[in-house]
């Protein structure tokens, strides 16, 4: 080019110009990711292995309850969101298909009011539902169904079932009320996008049920699904006011621990290494699942 | 049920179909012949779709019955008939591949792997589809994605296929070629068809038996031929081609055929039908229009050149307009004085469609 401008800086083909151009409306959204999640995370690290620089403090994760807790907390986890789907499959089907057009914008709105109120409010009228002087407890005394008060509030041991503890029945309750709705919202998007005449012709083809099940709905709403279950089970996992509201004192979930490091032993580290390894068990399991094609293909299109 | 009808394949009588307010269907009765190709035409909303999908089980009549190779199925769910639908928008399953979109129908009969995979490939060549199995629906041409979906239904051998409007969204050459191929695979098949469409042309073409549906009912059911050249109603006539429709006057009659007197000149005309007095409406079709003859005359108003043939439209002395197609040669030009024969011409019963009757 001619030597009139000295703007070597400046790109001279349009295509250049345009990684230019790229490249700045690329750099406010890795700004933000770095400055909402890479820097917080940093610090944690930071601390999780000062005094520098040493590993204790992850020595210290295998002993006492610590396995335990994460364990069961990942558990409920799994178990909550699978709760969540069983629900959202049904009922997302019937509003996206089968109910009327004329009612449908109500109920949608209505199953996802709790998405508006405060959690620890929707926990609380739990406890004023499930309490020994509580809603159901004072009807079933009241007619004769049960002699005295049952122990529904924080009670009953946990139920094992394979790897999983399945939660209180108020803790389950709780988790479900406050997490369906994100489910169900997800759900719907991809229910709305399937198309029905597929349900129609798989069952013109012969198709029952159980296989119209299986064959359409699933592989046509997999993607709300996944996306459901990201955004709910770690933030499950992870709870801290829900459990400590409505948890029997038996399952004690990991942010109950981390919280009572940071505040009642006053040992940030610890409590510092004990989110950071939580975190990488959770990502750990985002990442097989991530890992299979299928899943990611789905992913793909959220 | 009733003795007699276990030769037809398909029955119904008397279906009705509501939704809130809006009778969709009214009262269709038809009877289809195992082995043959039956279209349903009529115009747009007049209740082709929802009859197919009364008849699939993916709808329930309001009233009414189904009757398949005499078996009432009316109140059976979709896979306890021997039906198979063909929606006007395919409706091919995204997430499966050819081969498993044609064979899905095989497994749920529980047709084992191995020979399920030997009639798909079978079908995917009837179909002229060989060696496209694996391949994607969405990366088909529209003609073949066309093909998938009716070896899909075809498949597990249903003794009625259901076809909704198939061919419409094809180009018109295309649209050509598949009612070639959905003729050849219907024989080579055997398989009855019952054909929906609002192309009269494609019924026509295809048909051994059409069925006209107008305002949820079926006005008139024949042979192509017959419905085409001998309709007995004005509607009918206008919708299944071209119609110069004329109001005559009966001056006699002898065994089926009437002399009328109509546009200013005297000619025969078929009457199948019980001839009423007075004034009533006959049909020509532009091609039975001849120049050159003395019947009627009048003057050219307009000449469009359509390729093959020219059409003209012509003012009768006698105050009707009519069109006259023949053979291009060029040498008629507007304003002048015409002669015209008719060749044929058949009385129909009912006003015009837009009079009502
Ligand atoms: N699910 C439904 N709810 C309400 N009205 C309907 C429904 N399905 C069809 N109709 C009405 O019934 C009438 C017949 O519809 P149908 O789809 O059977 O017509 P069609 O002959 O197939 O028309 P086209 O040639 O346009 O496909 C229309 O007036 C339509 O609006
Ligand atoms: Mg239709």
């Amino acid at each position: 080019m001619s030597g009139l401008t000295d703007r070597s800086w400046w790109p001279s083909t349009p295509a250049a110009r345009g990684t230019v151009a790229d490249a700045g409306l690329a750099a406010l959204p890795t700004a933000l990711a770095v400055a909402l999640g890479v820097v917080p995370l940093g610090f944690l690290f930071v601390e999780s292995v000062s005094p520098p620089v040493t590993l204790t403090n992850y020595a210290a994760l295998g002993g006492s309850v610590y396995p335990d807790v994460m364990l069961r907390s990942l558990g409920i986890g799994v178990v909550i969101t699978g709760i969540c789907l069983t629900v959202a499959y049904p009922v997302t089907y019937w509003l996206a298909h089968r109910c009327p057009a004329r009612y449908r914008l109500a109920l949608l709105v209505s199953f996802t009011l709790p998405l508006w109120l405060n959690y620890v409010v929707l926990n609380y009228t739990w406890v004023w539902i499930l309490a020994e002087n509580g809603l159901v407890n004072v009807l079933l005394t009241e007619t004769g169904l049960a002699d005295r008060p049952l122990d529904l509030l924080r009670g009953g041991a946990s139920v094992v079932v394979g790897p999983f503890a399945l939660p209180s029945l108020s803790l389950g309750l709780g988790f479900v009320h406050i997490y369906l709705p994100y489910v169900l919202l997800t759900m719907y998007v991809s229910m709305e996008r399937l198309d029905y005449r597929q349900v129609e012709a798989a069952r013109d083809l012969g198709a029952g049920p159980v296989r119209v099940f299986r064959d359409i709905i699933v592989p046509e709403t997999y993607g709300g699904a996944v996306a459901g279950a990201l955004i709910v089970y770690a933030r499950i996992a992870g709870a801290f006011a829900t459990p400590q509201i409505l948890a029997a004192p038996s399952e004690q979930l990991i942010a109950q621990v981390i919280t009572a490091q940071f505040y009642d032993v006053l040992n940030y580290p610890f409590a510092a290494a004990l989110s950071v390894a939580f975190l990488a068990i959770v990502l750990v399991g985002f990442g097989i699942g991530a890992l299979s094609s299928d899943v990611r293909a789905e992913l793909g299109r959220w | 049920m009733t003795s007699g009808s276990s030769q037809m394949t398909l029955r119904t009588d008397g279906l009705v179909k509501r939704f809130g307010d809006t009778t969709a269907v009214a009262g269709v009765s038809l009877a289809v012949e195992p082995g043959e190709f039956f279209a349903i035409v009529g115009p747009s909303g007049c209740g082709k779709t929802t009859t197919l999908r009364i008849l699939a089980g993916l709808e329930s009549p309001t009233a009414g019955e189904v009757e398949l190779a005499g078996r009432d199925v009316t109140d059976r769910p979709p896979r306890d008939r021997e039906t198979n639908l063909v929606f006007q928008d395919l409706v091919l399953f995204p997430h499966m591949t050819v081969a498993e979109n044609v064979g899905y129908g095989l497994a749920r009969d529980g047709v084992p792997e191995a020979t399920r995979r030997e009639q798909v490939e079978e079908m995917l060549e009837t179909v002229g589809l060989s060696g496209f199995g694996d391949r994607d629906p969405a990366s088909l041409s529209g003609g073949q994605r066309q093909r998938v979906a009716l070896a899909r239904a075809l498949a597990n051998e249903p003794s009625v296929l259901l076809l909704d409007e198939p061919l419409s969204s094809l180009d018109r050459t295309l649209r050509t070629e598949m009612r070639t191929e959905l003729r050849r695979i219907q024989r080579d098949v055997g398989t009855t068809f019952l054909y929906v469409t609002h192309d009269q042309e494609s019924a026509l073409s295809m048909a051994d038996r059409i069925a006209v549906m107008r305002d949820g009912r079926v006005v008139e059911s024949g042979s192509p031929s017959t419905l085409y050249n001998r309709p007995r109603t004005a509607f009918v006539a206008d919708f299944l081609g071209d119609a110069n429709l004329l109001t005559a006057t009966v001056q006699g009659r002898e065994n089926g055929r009437v002399t009328v007197e109509a546009g200013g000149g005297r000619f025969d005309a078929a009457a199948d039908t019980g001839v009423p007095d007075g004034s009533v409406t006959i049909v020509i079709r532009p091609e039975d229009l001849r120049p050159g003859g003395e019947t009627l005359s009048g003057t050219v108003r307009s000449v469009s050149y359509k390729g093959a043939h020219e059409e003209y439209g012509v003012a009768l002395d006698g105050g009707d307009s009519v069109r006259v197609r023949t053979r291009a040669d060029g040498d008629v030009t507007v304003g002048a004085t015409v002669g015209l024969d008719v060749l044929d011409a058949s009385l129909v019963t009912e006003a015009n469609t837009e009079d009502g009757e």
